[in-house]
């Protein structure tokens, strides 16, 4: 019995050895035998990719109207961009769908996408996990309420500061952080995605929702008794997140972007898309 | 631990102190011009909740309204002495319109003067603008306080004038756990563990450190909701079982459609339903307690089939010997069959123990603050897989010891029915003797001579 539970605990510590080796020798891996796969195309990119001529974005279709499903079709402005890009680099482009919370980890890990766009901002903390690519897109955040409650535009700023307001918001958005900065007496409720952030204030369980401006008002055509009582011109930085062990394909993707913005198709995506 | 440069933090305290006498002795003449200050606030960083802690790395915004009639050539903050900053991603944003939504490019150089952040314009900004300054890789004293900046702006004349009425920020004491996790930033052998993408991803060693009492929190939300979760579904199981298995119909219909839509339905929808459908139809339950409803309405349809199949699993003999003893159904039930199902079941229902806790994690969805959810925000703000090991790690603590009670529960109750205990002897020697009832010990144990002899009437048994 002794003698099998020390082989038991042996054997479960060769297993975590292994895993950690396999980690090691997996990233070397990828560091040196795949740029050279690479060079060997005609195509002078140096990047690595998970499939072959194709853009794997990692995206959370649940933030419309940069990402959502219509009638399974991924739409929305960063989708568009997205394409955009890869038609730049000579790319296809695949969506891959995701938490909010997990492409970060996916795109650092690498093997199931290249890159994540989903209305990232440029953050030093997740910065220490992914590079981020230019900004394409500047973001304001937008305070929603139920009408007729007893917050409006002229009170807001003191009457959701308050004990026992609730505030929904997106877990793991600039939202979510603007709330806890700004409101600090209220508690913050983090939900997976912007339309159950919604739902729990129809039903009563919140107060307010605050996310992003362009979300919110995608969301009003929805809840109609909704309403916006303060928009923030906080400007976060969105930008397509990238692995840091793939600096050459944040160049190339970078490039894309000024491209795009030089010839307006950028303008154009957002009068499509954001109205 | 960050490293305090004294020698220079006590240089940059001097001309700090020389700077604010100019700027005094300048701005006095010409008091009360019109600079609202509208904000100062700090990014939290603590992994969850509002407390901005010392000695972690921060983002101050600070936001101020000129007056109508100025126009601005330069903007200071000057920062609590102690503090460290960095401008390398600092911005300065100006704002117009009625509702402050529109952006004008402004062109600013920053400068660093010791504790001073020194924005200077390119060109005078037009009048009346609304500013706001985000200085990023702040990091305050560790012992916390309140820390007051302030500021001056030069106006095109080329007055210096102070910024008044700044709040301060409150800085929380940065607890042992940061302290911990900042210091194991900066150790080397930390640094080339986390050279390794897996590591780094899974096993974060100052995420691990700084998590874990955040996700500590969900951990006492989830035993929380399971300790009363639980012991609710326990009555409500054993109802429904003994429904299932009445005589009337109807009793029965209700109690299998309900078993059936929850067990056959994902307890994600159904919390899903719960949180968002019932406030709709009026009813306004708390997140906590209406948690532990769903939990434990779902917990009780598992439950009442395993109560089901532990009663059933009793021999027909014990029913039928007991009703023979005179007992009525419910006296039956109550006396002769549960006693001998709980201890059958013990074992099935620690499994299922093990199940509703780990089930608990679907509340994140919906906002309840419990383990996942807590692992969940700060897996989402820093991109690394380590909160969710921590997160594992709290649902192990909980289900490996039960999993070995379970072990033990089922190995106990083999012996009992099958070993070499006396028990399972008599069970044979029952089975070998008298060919109707198959007894158990519980009713061997009562009247062992009684039972082999004839039919005993309950007055008879009274009177012996």
């Amino acid at each position: 019995m002794q003698l099998k539970k020390w082989a038991a605990l042996a054997a479960a510590g060769a297993l975590a050895a292994s895993l950690a080796l396999f980690g090691c020798s997996s990233g070397d891996n990828g560091a040196s035998d795949q740029p050279k796969d690479q060079n060997n195309d005609a195509d002078a990119a140096s990047y690595t990719l998970v499939k072959e001529g194709t853009l794997t974005v990692g995206t959370s279709p649940d933030y419309p109207p940069f990402e959502n499903l219509d009638n399974g079709e991924y739409v929305g402005f960063d989708i568009d961009l997205a394409k955009a890009v890869a038609d730049e680099l000579g790319l296809e482009c695949e969506f891959k769908t995701l938490q909010f919370d997990g492409i970060i980890p996916a795109v650092a890990s690498g093997g199931q996408c290249d890159v994540g766009v989903s209305g990232f901002s440029v953050d030093p903390k997740r910065a220490k996990e992914v590079d981020f690519s230019d900004t394409y897109y500047i973001d304001d955040q937008a305070i929603a309420v139920m009408q007729g409650g007893s917050i409006t535009k002229d009170n807001v700023d003191e009457a959701l500061n308050a004990e026992g307001m609730i505030i929904a918001v997106q877990t793991g958005t600039t939202g979510a952080d603007y709330a806890a900065e700004n409101f600090p007496n209220a508690t913050v409720q983090g939900f997976g995605n912007s339309t159950d952030c919604f739902a729990a204030m129809q039903s009563g369980q919140a107060n307010a929702v605050i996310t992003n401006k362009a979300v919110v008002e995608k969301m009003l055509e929805a809840y109609t008794e909704a309403e916006i009582v303060k928009s923030v011109a906080t400007g976060e930085e969105y930008a397509i997140v990238v692995a840091k062990d793939n600096p050459q394909l944040t160049a190339a993707i970078n490039e894309a972007i000024a491209k795009l913005e030089a010839d307006g198709t950028i303008e154009e995506l957002k009068a499509k898309n954001l109205g | 631990m960050r490293r305090t440069h004294r020698p220079l933090a006590a240089l940059f305290a001097v001309s700090l102190l020389a700077t604010l006498a100019v700027v005094l002795t300048c701005s006095l003449p010409q008091a009360a011009f019109g600079f609202e200050v509208a904000k100062c606030t700090a990014r939290p960083n603590a992994d969850t909740g509002s407390d901005v802690l010392g000695g972690v790395d921060t983002r101050i915004t600070w936001e101020g309204q000129c007056a109508d009639d100025e126009s601005l050539t330069q903007l200071t903050l000057t920062l609590p002495e102690g503090t460290q900053y960095s401008l390398d991603d600092a911005r300065v944003t100006m704002l117009t319109g009625e509702d402050l939504m529109t952006r004008v490019d402004v062109t600013v150089d920053a400068q660093m003067d010791g504790q001073t952040a020194r924005f200077t314009f390119s060109e005078p900004t037009q009048p009346g603008g609304y500013f706001r300054i985000e200085i990023y890789d702040v990091f305050f004293p560790g012992s916390g306080g309140d820390m007051q900046l302030t500021g001056t702006y030069t106006l095109a004349d080329e007055s210096v004038h102070d910024i008044e009425g700044i709040p301060a920020i409150g800085v929380v004491n940065v607890s042992p756990a940061e302290q911990l996790s900042s210091w194991l930033e900066s150790q080397d052998w930390v640094q080339q563990w986390n050279s390794n993408k897996f590591l780094r991803l899974f096993l974060n060693p100052p995420i691990i450190v700084s998590s874990f009492p955040v996700v500590f929190n969900g951990f006492l939300m989830a035993i929380g909701i399971v300790a009363v979760a639980f012991p609710l579904a326990i009555p409500f199981g054993l109802i429904l079982a003994l429904m299932r298995m009445a005589r009337f119909r109807i009793l029965r219909g209700i109690a299998s459609l309900y078993v059936n839509v929850v067990r056959g339905t994902p307890l994600f929808l159904q919390i899903y339903i719960a949180f968002f459908g019932l406030p709709l139809a009026g009813v306004q339950i708390p997140p906590f307690p209406l948690g532990v409803i769903v939990l434990a309405m779902n917990s009780s349809a598992y439950l009442c089939e395993i109560f089901r199949a532990g009663i059933q699993s009793i021999p027909k003999g014990q029913f039928e010997a007991s009703r023979s003893l005179g007992m009525n159904g419910a006296q039956t039930m109550l006396f002769v069959i549960i006693p001998q199902t709980v201890r059958r079941v013990i074992p099935t229902m620690t499994s299922e123990f093990i199940l509703l806790y780990k089930d608990t994690s679907l509340l994140a969805a919906v906002g309840v603050m419990e383990v996942v959810m807590y692992a969940k925000t700060i897996v989402a703000s820093t991109g690394s897989i380590t909160p969710y090991i921590v997160a594992a790690c709290f649902y192990l603590v909980i289900t490996l010891p039960l999993a070995k009670l379970v072990g033990m529960l089922e190995a106990k109750l083999a012996g009992s029915d099958s070993g070499a205990s006396g028990g399972g002897k008599r069970k044979k020697r029952s089975k070998k003797g008298a060919p109707a009832p198959a007894l158990n010990e519980a009713d061997a144990l009562r009247r062992p001579d009684a039972m082999d002899g004839d039919f005993i009437t309950p007055e008879q048994m009274s009177s012996l």
